[in-house]
């Protein structure tokens, strides 16, 4: 799992069906390349997160059948860079 | 499968129900490298040279093949010190 930091929102109205109505997220990792994830925790901008990349992000979901290769696990409580 | 140290535990309070208690560390390929976040699967401390497994393998090495894992601790290593090493 990576450590990255959310940045932002993102709205995308116009979506595969695969990728239900999944809330999505765009972030930063250490290097600082941009990513979108899906979130199924509710996670607001500026926080910590570790993410499951490949098919660990679908089994991360509540449905595996999300069409997704990103998702957030969950919000580290403390993270100092 | 990757050589890896442990740096430190990873507190995550919130997060997903698929992790359940599991423990969390942080482990570095190298000193200064990029840090990675690995599910521990033998009980290991900060210091310890680790292998770990990545994909489908550490799905399964987690404890099932629905665990969300994409890194997972699964051995330590006896001796080893380093790039040198």
């Amino acid at each position: 799992m990576e450590i990255m930091r959310v940045k932002d929102d993102l709205v995308c109205t116009r979506r595969v069906p695969g990728l239900q109505a999944s809330s999505l997220r765009v972030l930063q990792n250490q290097n600082g390349s941009l990513f979108v994830a899906t979130d199924p925790v509710g996670v607001p901008p500026g926080k910590w997160v570790f993410t499951a990349s490949g098919s660990a992000a679908r089994w991360a979901m509540p449905d595996a059948q999300v069409m997704t290769d990103l998702t957030i696990c969950g919000i580290i409580d403390h993270w100092e860079e | 499968m990757k050589i890896m140290r442990v740096e430190k535990t990873l507190v995550s309070t919130n997060r997903i129900d698929g992790f359940g208690h599991r423990p969390l560390l942080v482990v570095q390929e190298k000193e200064g490298g990029s840090r990675s976040v690995a599910v521990d699967a033998v009980g290991c401390i900060p210091g310890d040279w680790v292998i770990c497994v990545g994909s489908s393998a550490a799905r399964e090495a987690a404890g099932s093949k629905e665990f969300p894992s994409d890194l997972t601790i699964v051995g330590i290593i006896d001796h080893w010190t380093g790039e040198n090493g």
